[in-house]
Protein backbone atom coordinates (compact mmCIF):
# COMPACT_ATOMS: atom_id res chain seq x y z
CA UNK A 1 0.00 0.00 0.00
CA UNK A 2 1.26 3.46 -0.84
CA UNK A 3 2.15 5.35 2.32
CA UNK A 4 -0.03 8.34 2.85
CA UNK A 5 2.53 10.30 4.76
CA UNK A 6 6.06 10.79 3.56
CA UNK A 7 8.77 12.30 5.67
CA UNK A 8 11.48 14.12 3.75
CA UNK A 9 14.78 14.97 5.39
CA UNK A 10 16.64 17.47 3.23
CA UNK A 11 20.32 17.61 4.07
CA UNK A 12 22.17 20.87 4.45
CA UNK A 13 25.06 21.80 2.16
CA UNK A 14 27.36 22.24 5.13
CA UNK A 15 29.87 19.72 6.44
CA UNK A 16 28.90 20.47 9.99
CA UNK A 17 28.97 17.06 11.73
CA UNK A 18 26.34 18.12 14.25
CA UNK A 19 23.96 18.87 11.38
CA UNK A 20 24.64 15.57 9.67
CA UNK A 21 24.05 13.64 12.87
CA UNK A 22 20.81 15.52 13.53
CA UNK A 23 19.58 14.65 10.03
CA UNK A 24 20.46 11.00 10.47
CA UNK A 25 19.03 10.73 13.94
CA UNK A 26 15.71 12.12 12.79
CA UNK A 27 15.65 9.82 9.76
CA UNK A 28 16.55 6.83 11.93
CA UNK A 29 14.02 7.54 14.63
CA UNK A 30 11.17 8.23 12.24
CA UNK A 31 11.84 5.25 10.02
CA UNK A 32 12.11 3.17 13.19
CA UNK A 33 8.42 3.78 13.81
CA UNK A 34 7.63 1.53 10.89
CA UNK A 35 4.57 3.44 9.69
CA UNK A 36 6.26 6.23 7.76
CA UNK A 37 8.15 6.41 4.53
CA UNK A 38 11.33 8.39 5.07
CA UNK A 39 13.28 9.88 2.18
CA UNK A 40 16.60 11.64 2.61
CA UNK A 41 17.38 14.10 -0.19
CA UNK A 42 20.07 16.74 -0.78
CA UNK A 43 19.59 20.42 0.06
CA UNK A 44 16.13 21.46 -1.12
CA UNK A 45 17.40 24.75 -2.50
CA UNK A 46 19.89 23.07 -4.81
CA UNK A 47 17.71 20.31 -6.30
CA UNK A 48 17.35 20.34 -10.06
CA UNK A 49 13.80 20.39 -11.42
CA UNK A 50 14.47 17.25 -13.46
CA UNK A 51 16.42 15.45 -10.73
CA UNK A 52 15.47 12.21 -9.00
CA UNK A 53 14.64 13.84 -5.67
CA UNK A 54 11.98 16.20 -6.97
CA UNK A 55 10.75 13.46 -9.28
CA UNK A 56 10.21 11.19 -6.29
CA UNK A 57 8.50 13.94 -4.32
CA UNK A 58 6.16 14.75 -7.19
CA UNK A 59 4.97 11.15 -7.13
CA UNK A 60 3.98 11.42 -3.47
CA UNK A 61 0.44 12.72 -3.34
CA UNK A 62 -0.17 12.16 0.36
CA UNK A 63 0.77 14.46 3.20
CA UNK A 64 4.39 15.54 3.42
CA UNK A 65 6.51 16.38 6.43
CA UNK A 66 9.61 18.12 5.17
CA UNK A 67 12.64 18.78 7.34
CA UNK A 68 15.22 21.18 5.91
CA UNK A 69 17.79 23.76 6.97
CA UNK A 70 15.57 26.46 5.58
CA UNK A 71 12.83 28.64 6.92
CA UNK A 72 9.51 26.83 6.51
CA UNK A 73 8.21 29.53 4.18
CA UNK A 74 11.23 29.13 1.94
CA UNK A 75 10.93 25.35 1.87
CA UNK A 76 7.19 25.48 1.17
CA UNK A 77 7.47 27.84 -1.76
CA UNK A 78 10.48 26.06 -3.25
CA UNK A 79 8.36 22.91 -3.34
CA UNK A 80 5.43 24.85 -4.74
CA UNK A 81 7.59 26.16 -7.58
CA UNK A 82 8.33 22.54 -8.45
CA UNK A 83 4.63 21.69 -8.56
CA UNK A 84 4.66 20.05 -5.16
CA UNK A 85 1.82 21.94 -3.57
CA UNK A 86 -0.48 21.56 -0.65
CA UNK A 87 -1.96 23.31 2.35
CA UNK A 88 0.62 24.74 4.69
CA UNK A 89 0.65 22.73 7.86
CA UNK A 90 1.33 24.54 11.09
CA UNK A 91 4.05 23.07 13.20
CA UNK A 92 4.83 23.86 16.80
CA UNK A 93 8.50 23.30 16.10
CA UNK A 94 9.93 26.58 14.95
CA UNK A 95 12.76 28.85 15.93
CA UNK A 96 11.67 30.85 18.96
CA UNK A 97 11.92 34.08 17.10
CA UNK A 98 10.39 32.85 13.84
CA UNK A 99 6.72 33.73 13.97
CA UNK A 100 3.79 31.40 13.46
CA UNK A 101 3.12 30.78 9.80
CA UNK A 102 -0.56 31.43 10.27
CA UNK A 103 0.13 35.09 11.02
CA UNK A 104 1.62 35.80 7.71
CA UNK A 105 -1.08 35.96 5.16
CA UNK A 106 -3.56 37.79 7.29
CA UNK A 107 -3.61 41.33 6.04
CA UNK A 108 -4.14 44.35 8.21
CA UNK A 109 -7.80 44.33 9.27
CA UNK A 110 -7.99 48.12 8.76
CA UNK A 111 -7.12 47.75 5.11
CA UNK A 112 -9.29 46.70 2.24
CA UNK A 113 -8.73 42.99 1.80
CA UNK A 114 -6.17 42.50 -0.92
CA UNK A 115 -6.38 39.58 -3.26
CA UNK A 116 -3.34 37.36 -3.07
CA UNK A 117 -2.31 35.06 -5.85
CA UNK A 118 -3.06 32.07 -3.65
CA UNK A 119 -6.72 33.15 -3.47
CA UNK A 120 -7.01 32.59 -7.21
CA UNK A 121 -5.56 29.10 -7.15
CA UNK A 122 -6.81 25.68 -6.34
CA UNK A 123 -4.39 24.13 -3.92
CA UNK A 124 -4.53 20.37 -3.28
CA UNK A 125 -6.05 19.49 0.07
CA UNK A 126 -3.11 17.41 1.23
CA UNK A 127 -0.96 19.10 3.84
CA UNK A 128 2.72 19.96 3.64
CA UNK A 129 4.42 20.51 6.96
CA UNK A 130 7.78 22.22 6.56
CA UNK A 131 9.96 22.09 9.63
CA UNK A 132 13.17 24.01 10.17
CA UNK A 133 15.91 21.61 11.26
CA UNK A 134 17.48 24.45 13.23
CA UNK A 135 14.46 24.22 15.50
CA UNK A 136 14.80 20.45 15.93
CA UNK A 137 17.15 20.45 18.87
CA UNK A 138 15.85 17.19 20.29
CA UNK A 139 14.85 14.04 18.44
CA UNK A 140 12.23 13.33 21.08
CA UNK A 141 10.54 16.63 20.37
CA UNK A 142 10.59 15.81 16.67
CA UNK A 143 8.93 12.45 17.30
CA UNK A 144 6.31 14.09 19.45
CA UNK A 145 5.62 16.68 16.80
CA UNK A 146 5.28 14.05 14.10
CA UNK A 147 2.89 12.17 16.35
CA UNK A 148 0.90 15.39 16.73
CA UNK A 149 0.83 15.89 12.97
CA UNK A 150 -0.37 12.33 12.43
CA UNK A 151 -3.20 12.96 14.85
CA UNK A 152 -4.03 16.29 13.25
CA UNK A 153 -4.21 14.80 9.76
CA UNK A 154 -6.15 11.78 10.95
CA UNK A 155 -3.30 9.61 9.77
CA UNK A 156 -2.34 8.26 13.09
CA UNK A 157 -1.37 4.64 12.90
CA UNK A 158 -3.67 2.47 14.97
CA UNK A 159 -2.44 1.03 18.24
CA UNK A 160 -2.43 -2.48 16.85
CA UNK A 161 -0.40 -1.63 13.81
CA UNK A 162 2.00 0.34 16.00
CA UNK A 163 2.39 -2.69 18.20
CA UNK A 164 2.85 -4.93 15.21
CA UNK A 165 5.52 -2.67 13.89
CA UNK A 166 7.63 -2.91 16.99
CA UNK A 167 10.61 -5.15 16.68
CA UNK A 168 10.73 -6.14 13.05
CA UNK A 169 8.56 -3.50 11.45
CA UNK A 170 10.98 -0.67 10.99
CA UNK A 171 11.59 0.42 7.42
CA UNK A 172 15.01 1.77 6.57
CA UNK A 173 15.01 5.27 5.19
CA UNK A 174 15.93 5.75 1.58
CA UNK A 175 18.49 8.24 0.41
CA UNK A 176 18.20 9.83 -3.01
CA UNK A 177 21.53 11.08 -4.31
CA UNK A 178 21.08 13.80 -6.89
CA UNK A 179 23.93 15.40 -8.72
CA UNK A 180 23.55 18.90 -7.38
CA UNK A 181 25.33 22.22 -7.51
CA UNK A 182 24.80 25.31 -5.41
CA UNK A 183 21.94 27.41 -6.76
CA UNK A 184 20.83 30.96 -6.10
CA UNK A 185 17.37 32.17 -7.05
CA UNK A 186 14.21 33.76 -5.66
CA UNK A 187 10.98 32.01 -4.83
CA UNK A 188 7.66 33.77 -4.55
CA UNK A 189 5.40 33.38 -1.54
CA UNK A 190 2.03 33.38 -3.31
CA UNK A 191 0.35 33.71 0.04
CA UNK A 192 1.70 37.25 0.04
CA UNK A 193 2.16 38.10 -3.63
CA UNK A 194 -0.49 40.36 -5.17
CA UNK A 195 0.77 40.01 -8.73
CA UNK A 196 1.75 43.70 -8.80
CA UNK A 197 4.64 43.08 -11.22
CA UNK A 198 7.13 45.36 -9.45
CA UNK A 199 9.67 42.56 -9.52
CA UNK A 200 9.45 41.82 -13.22
CA UNK A 201 9.83 45.53 -13.94
CA UNK A 202 12.80 45.80 -11.64
CA UNK A 203 14.83 42.73 -12.50
CA UNK A 204 17.08 43.24 -15.49
CA UNK A 205 18.16 39.65 -15.84
CA UNK A 206 15.00 37.98 -17.11
CA UNK A 207 14.38 35.92 -14.01
CA UNK A 208 10.67 36.64 -13.87
CA UNK A 209 8.00 35.75 -16.36
CA UNK A 210 4.26 35.44 -16.62
CA UNK A 211 2.32 32.21 -16.82
CA UNK A 212 -0.68 31.42 -18.99
CA UNK A 213 -3.03 32.97 -16.46
CA UNK A 214 -1.06 36.24 -16.38
CA UNK A 215 0.45 35.50 -13.02
CA UNK A 216 4.02 36.30 -12.10
CA UNK A 217 6.41 33.39 -11.84
CA UNK A 218 10.11 32.74 -11.46
CA UNK A 219 10.64 31.59 -15.00
CA UNK A 220 14.44 31.45 -15.33
CA UNK A 221 15.75 31.02 -11.79
CA UNK A 222 19.29 30.38 -12.93
CA UNK A 223 19.45 33.74 -14.71
CA UNK A 224 19.55 35.28 -11.26
CA UNK A 225 22.79 36.95 -10.25
CA UNK A 226 24.43 35.08 -7.41
CA UNK A 227 24.20 37.02 -4.19
CA UNK A 228 21.83 39.65 -5.57
CA UNK A 229 18.63 39.87 -3.51
CA UNK A 230 17.63 43.25 -4.92
CA UNK A 231 14.14 42.39 -6.16
CA UNK A 232 13.15 41.15 -2.71
CA UNK A 233 13.79 44.62 -1.35
CA UNK A 234 11.47 46.28 -3.86
CA UNK A 235 8.61 43.83 -3.36
CA UNK A 236 5.90 45.78 -1.51
CA UNK A 237 4.53 42.62 0.11
CA UNK A 238 7.86 41.05 1.10
CA UNK A 239 6.77 38.07 -0.94
CA UNK A 240 10.14 37.32 -2.54
CA UNK A 241 12.33 34.90 -0.68
CA UNK A 242 15.97 34.13 -1.40
CA UNK A 243 16.31 30.88 0.53
CA UNK A 244 20.09 31.16 0.70
CA UNK A 245 20.35 34.79 1.75
CA UNK A 246 22.00 35.43 5.09
CA UNK A 247 19.44 37.96 6.26
CA UNK A 248 16.53 36.10 7.90
CA UNK A 249 13.95 38.55 6.57
CA UNK A 250 15.03 37.83 2.99
CA UNK A 251 15.60 34.11 3.55
CA UNK A 252 11.98 33.57 4.55
CA UNK A 253 11.78 34.10 8.31
CA UNK A 254 8.31 35.17 9.35
CA UNK A 255 9.88 37.84 11.47
CA UNK A 256 13.48 38.78 11.85
CA UNK A 257 15.56 36.59 14.09
CA UNK A 258 19.03 36.61 15.48
CA UNK A 259 21.55 34.09 14.31
CA UNK A 260 22.33 31.22 16.60
CA UNK A 261 26.05 31.67 16.11
CA UNK A 262 28.25 34.70 16.51
CA UNK A 263 28.14 36.93 13.45
CA UNK A 264 31.66 37.92 12.52
CA UNK A 265 30.70 39.72 9.30
CA UNK A 266 31.96 43.08 10.55
CA UNK A 267 35.31 41.53 11.24
CA UNK A 268 35.56 40.58 7.58
CA UNK A 269 34.57 43.99 6.29
CA UNK A 270 30.79 44.29 6.35
CA UNK A 271 29.77 47.85 5.46
CA UNK A 272 27.42 49.75 7.72
CA UNK A 273 23.74 49.60 6.81
CA UNK A 274 23.01 53.25 6.27
CA UNK A 275 20.84 53.32 3.20
CA UNK A 276 17.20 52.89 2.40
CA UNK A 277 16.22 49.56 0.94
CA UNK A 278 15.26 50.90 -2.48
CA UNK A 279 18.67 52.50 -2.88
CA UNK A 280 20.35 49.37 -1.66
CA UNK A 281 18.33 47.32 -4.11
CA UNK A 282 19.23 49.53 -7.06
CA UNK A 283 22.86 49.46 -6.07
CA UNK A 284 22.88 45.70 -5.76
CA UNK A 285 21.19 45.25 -9.09
CA UNK A 286 23.41 47.76 -10.86
CA UNK A 287 26.53 46.20 -9.41
CA UNK A 288 25.39 42.95 -10.97
CA UNK A 289 24.69 44.71 -14.24
CA UNK A 290 28.12 46.29 -14.29
CA UNK A 291 29.64 42.93 -13.46
CA UNK A 292 27.82 41.18 -16.29
CA UNK A 293 28.82 43.95 -18.70
CA UNK A 294 32.43 43.49 -17.67
CA UNK A 295 32.15 39.80 -18.21
CA UNK A 296 30.40 39.80 -21.55
CA UNK A 297 32.77 42.22 -23.24
CA UNK A 298 35.20 44.97 -22.50
CA UNK A 299 33.06 47.58 -24.22
CA UNK A 300 29.89 49.08 -22.87
CA UNK A 301 27.32 46.91 -24.56
CA UNK A 302 24.82 47.36 -21.75
CA UNK A 303 23.42 50.73 -20.85
CA UNK A 304 25.00 52.28 -17.79
CA UNK A 305 23.12 51.89 -14.55
CA UNK A 306 20.55 54.39 -13.49
CA UNK A 307 20.77 57.29 -11.09
CA UNK A 308 23.59 57.49 -8.66
CA UNK A 309 24.40 53.83 -8.86
CA UNK A 310 27.97 52.73 -8.43
CA UNK A 311 29.10 51.95 -11.95
CA UNK A 312 32.42 50.57 -12.90
CA UNK A 313 34.51 53.66 -12.26
CA UNK A 314 33.72 54.06 -8.60
CA UNK A 315 36.33 51.84 -7.09
CA UNK A 316 37.64 54.86 -5.21
CA UNK A 317 34.26 55.69 -3.73
CA UNK A 318 34.21 52.70 -1.47
CA UNK A 319 37.19 53.81 0.52
CA UNK A 320 36.32 57.48 0.32
CA UNK A 321 35.81 58.75 3.83
CA UNK A 322 35.07 55.29 5.10
CA UNK A 323 36.00 54.61 8.66
CA UNK A 324 37.22 51.27 9.70
CA UNK A 325 34.44 48.96 10.82
CA UNK A 326 36.05 48.40 14.12
CA UNK A 327 36.29 52.13 14.72
CA UNK A 328 32.55 52.20 14.22
CA UNK A 329 32.17 49.28 16.53
CA UNK A 330 33.99 51.20 19.22
CA UNK A 331 31.59 54.09 18.80
CA UNK A 332 28.61 51.79 18.84
CA UNK A 333 29.84 49.85 21.82
CA UNK A 334 30.52 52.98 23.84
CA UNK A 335 26.86 53.91 23.54
CA UNK A 336 25.86 50.57 24.99
CA UNK A 337 27.84 51.05 28.17
CA UNK A 338 29.16 47.49 28.29
CA UNK B 1 58.47 28.19 6.91
CA UNK B 2 60.07 31.57 6.97
CA UNK B 3 60.00 33.88 9.96
CA UNK B 4 56.79 34.79 11.60
CA UNK B 5 55.56 37.20 14.21
CA UNK B 6 53.28 36.25 17.08
CA UNK B 7 50.25 37.98 18.53
CA UNK B 8 48.83 36.65 21.80
CA UNK B 9 45.06 36.17 21.75
CA UNK B 10 44.70 35.40 25.42
CA UNK B 11 46.71 32.22 25.85
CA UNK B 12 46.66 31.48 22.13
CA UNK B 13 49.68 32.26 20.00
CA UNK B 14 48.52 33.50 16.61
CA UNK B 15 51.42 33.47 14.16
CA UNK B 16 51.84 35.65 11.10
CA UNK B 17 54.49 34.78 8.51
CA UNK B 18 56.49 37.79 7.44
CA UNK B 19 56.75 36.58 3.83
CA UNK B 20 53.39 38.12 2.96
CA UNK B 21 51.07 41.04 3.63
CA UNK B 22 47.79 41.39 5.50
CA UNK B 23 44.47 43.10 4.86
CA UNK B 24 42.39 44.85 7.49
CA UNK B 25 39.68 42.24 7.16
CA UNK B 26 42.04 39.65 8.59
CA UNK B 27 43.21 37.96 5.43
CA UNK B 28 46.78 37.40 4.36
CA UNK B 29 47.83 38.40 0.84
CA UNK B 30 50.66 36.98 -1.18
CA UNK B 31 51.71 38.13 -4.61
CA UNK B 32 51.37 35.44 -7.32
CA UNK B 33 52.28 36.84 -10.74
CA UNK B 34 49.72 39.54 -11.52
CA UNK B 35 47.34 38.63 -8.71
CA UNK B 36 47.22 38.51 -4.95
CA UNK B 37 46.34 35.22 -3.32
CA UNK B 38 44.31 35.60 -0.13
CA UNK B 39 43.59 33.40 2.86
CA UNK B 40 42.48 33.82 6.45
CA UNK B 41 45.01 35.03 8.96
CA UNK B 42 45.58 32.94 12.08
CA UNK B 43 43.64 35.61 13.95
CA UNK B 44 40.51 35.00 11.84
CA UNK B 45 40.86 31.21 12.01
CA UNK B 46 41.19 31.31 15.78
CA UNK B 47 37.93 33.23 16.04
CA UNK B 48 36.14 30.99 13.55
CA UNK B 49 37.54 27.66 14.72
CA UNK B 50 36.49 24.62 12.66
CA UNK B 51 35.21 25.75 9.27
CA UNK B 52 32.25 23.72 8.03
CA UNK B 53 31.06 25.52 4.98
CA UNK B 54 32.20 28.11 2.53
CA UNK B 55 30.01 29.60 -0.16
CA UNK B 56 30.89 32.13 -2.86
CA UNK B 57 28.25 34.33 -4.43
CA UNK B 58 30.37 35.78 -7.22
CA UNK B 59 31.94 34.01 -10.17
CA UNK B 60 35.57 34.07 -11.21
CA UNK B 61 36.09 36.95 -13.61
CA UNK B 62 33.95 39.34 -11.59
CA UNK B 63 35.28 42.86 -11.17
CA UNK B 64 35.11 43.51 -7.44
CA UNK B 65 34.95 46.71 -5.51
CA UNK B 66 36.76 46.76 -2.23
CA UNK B 67 34.45 45.42 0.49
CA UNK B 68 31.92 44.04 -1.94
CA UNK B 69 30.21 40.99 -0.49
CA UNK B 70 31.61 37.86 -2.10
CA UNK B 71 30.42 34.95 0.00
CA UNK B 72 29.85 33.52 3.41
CA UNK B 73 31.36 31.13 5.86
CA UNK B 74 30.02 28.91 8.58
CA UNK B 75 32.18 27.49 11.32
CA UNK B 76 31.78 25.81 14.65
CA UNK B 77 31.63 29.15 16.40
CA UNK B 78 30.46 31.69 13.89
CA UNK B 79 28.74 32.67 10.73
CA UNK B 80 29.91 35.56 8.63
CA UNK B 81 29.61 37.17 5.27
CA UNK B 82 32.88 37.66 3.45
CA UNK B 83 33.99 40.78 1.62
CA UNK B 84 36.62 41.62 -0.95
CA UNK B 85 39.79 42.78 0.82
CA UNK B 86 40.87 44.87 -2.18
CA UNK B 87 39.41 45.97 -5.50
CA UNK B 88 40.26 44.00 -8.62
CA UNK B 89 39.18 41.17 -10.85
CA UNK B 90 38.55 37.94 -9.03
CA UNK B 91 40.59 35.36 -10.91
CA UNK B 92 40.14 32.13 -8.96
CA UNK B 93 38.67 30.44 -5.93
CA UNK B 94 40.53 27.60 -4.29
CA UNK B 95 38.66 24.63 -5.79
CA UNK B 96 39.81 22.27 -3.04
CA UNK B 97 37.80 24.13 -0.42
CA UNK B 98 34.44 23.84 -2.14
CA UNK B 99 33.87 20.24 -1.16
CA UNK B 100 35.80 20.32 2.06
CA UNK B 101 36.85 23.59 3.65
CA UNK B 102 38.81 21.97 6.46
CA UNK B 103 42.13 22.85 4.82
CA UNK B 104 41.55 26.34 6.23
CA UNK B 105 42.06 24.90 9.70
CA UNK B 106 44.83 22.52 8.70
CA UNK B 107 47.01 24.94 6.75
CA UNK B 108 45.59 28.42 6.51
CA UNK B 109 48.80 29.92 5.11
CA UNK B 110 49.22 27.22 2.45
CA UNK B 111 46.67 24.87 0.91
CA UNK B 112 43.88 26.63 2.80
CA UNK B 113 44.09 29.72 0.59
CA UNK B 114 40.73 31.23 -0.40
CA UNK B 115 40.87 33.17 -3.66
CA UNK B 116 43.00 35.30 -5.96
CA UNK B 117 42.34 38.85 -7.09
CA UNK B 118 44.17 40.46 -10.00
CA UNK B 119 45.38 43.86 -9.01
CA UNK B 120 48.36 46.12 -9.50
CA UNK B 121 50.86 46.00 -6.67
CA UNK B 122 49.41 47.90 -3.74
CA UNK B 123 51.49 50.22 -1.64
CA UNK B 124 51.49 49.73 2.10
CA UNK B 125 48.89 51.91 3.79
CA UNK B 126 49.83 55.34 4.98
CA UNK B 127 48.15 56.87 8.02
CA UNK B 128 44.57 55.64 8.24
CA UNK B 129 44.28 54.65 4.60
CA UNK B 130 42.26 51.43 4.44
CA UNK B 131 42.86 50.25 0.88
CA UNK B 132 46.45 49.11 1.21
CA UNK B 133 47.96 45.90 2.48
CA UNK B 134 49.99 45.84 5.65
CA UNK B 135 53.22 44.13 6.58
CA UNK B 136 53.04 41.51 9.32
CA UNK B 137 54.44 44.08 11.72
CA UNK B 138 51.83 46.69 10.77
CA UNK B 139 49.11 44.07 11.01
CA UNK B 140 50.10 43.12 14.54
CA UNK B 141 50.07 46.77 15.55
CA UNK B 142 46.57 46.91 14.07
CA UNK B 143 45.53 43.78 16.03
CA UNK B 144 46.79 45.47 19.18
CA UNK B 145 44.23 48.20 18.55
CA UNK B 146 41.29 45.97 17.70
CA UNK B 147 41.70 42.90 19.93
CA UNK B 148 39.95 44.33 22.97
CA UNK B 149 37.03 45.57 20.92
CA UNK B 150 36.74 42.25 19.09
CA UNK B 151 36.50 40.39 22.37
CA UNK B 152 33.88 42.78 23.63
CA UNK B 153 31.89 42.43 20.43
CA UNK B 154 31.88 38.67 20.62
CA UNK B 155 31.02 38.61 24.29
CA UNK B 156 28.31 41.18 23.65
CA UNK B 157 26.70 38.88 21.07
CA UNK B 158 26.93 35.88 23.30
CA UNK B 159 25.48 37.62 26.33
Amino acid sequence: MKPEITVVVSQGPSHDPTKRSREHEIADRLSGRGDLEVLVVPHLNDLRPDGDSLGALRQRTGHLIVFSWLYPRAAHWILDRHRISGQRGTTRLHLDTDGEPSDETSSDPQQEPVERVIDTRTVPTRAIYCIDLRACTSADAVLQEVEHILTETGMRASRSSMAASEGNGSRPWRSIADDIQRRWYPVIDFGRCTNCMECIDFCLFGVYGIDESDTILVEQPDNCRKGCPACSRVCPENAIIFPQHKSPAIAGASSSIDGLKVDLSQLFGKPEPDQHSRQVAQQERDQQLAASANQSSDSSSIAPPSQDAPGRDTSDDTSDGMNDDLDKLINALDQFDL
Amino acid sequence: MSDSLVFMMGQFEATFPTDRQYARNHMWARRQDSAYRFGFSAYAVRLLQDVYFLDWIVDPGTQLQQRQEIGSIESKKAEASLYAPIAGRLSAFNPELLDDPSAINVDTYGIGWLFEIRSPILDPPVGDETSGLMSARQYIAYLDQVWVVTQRTIKGQLA
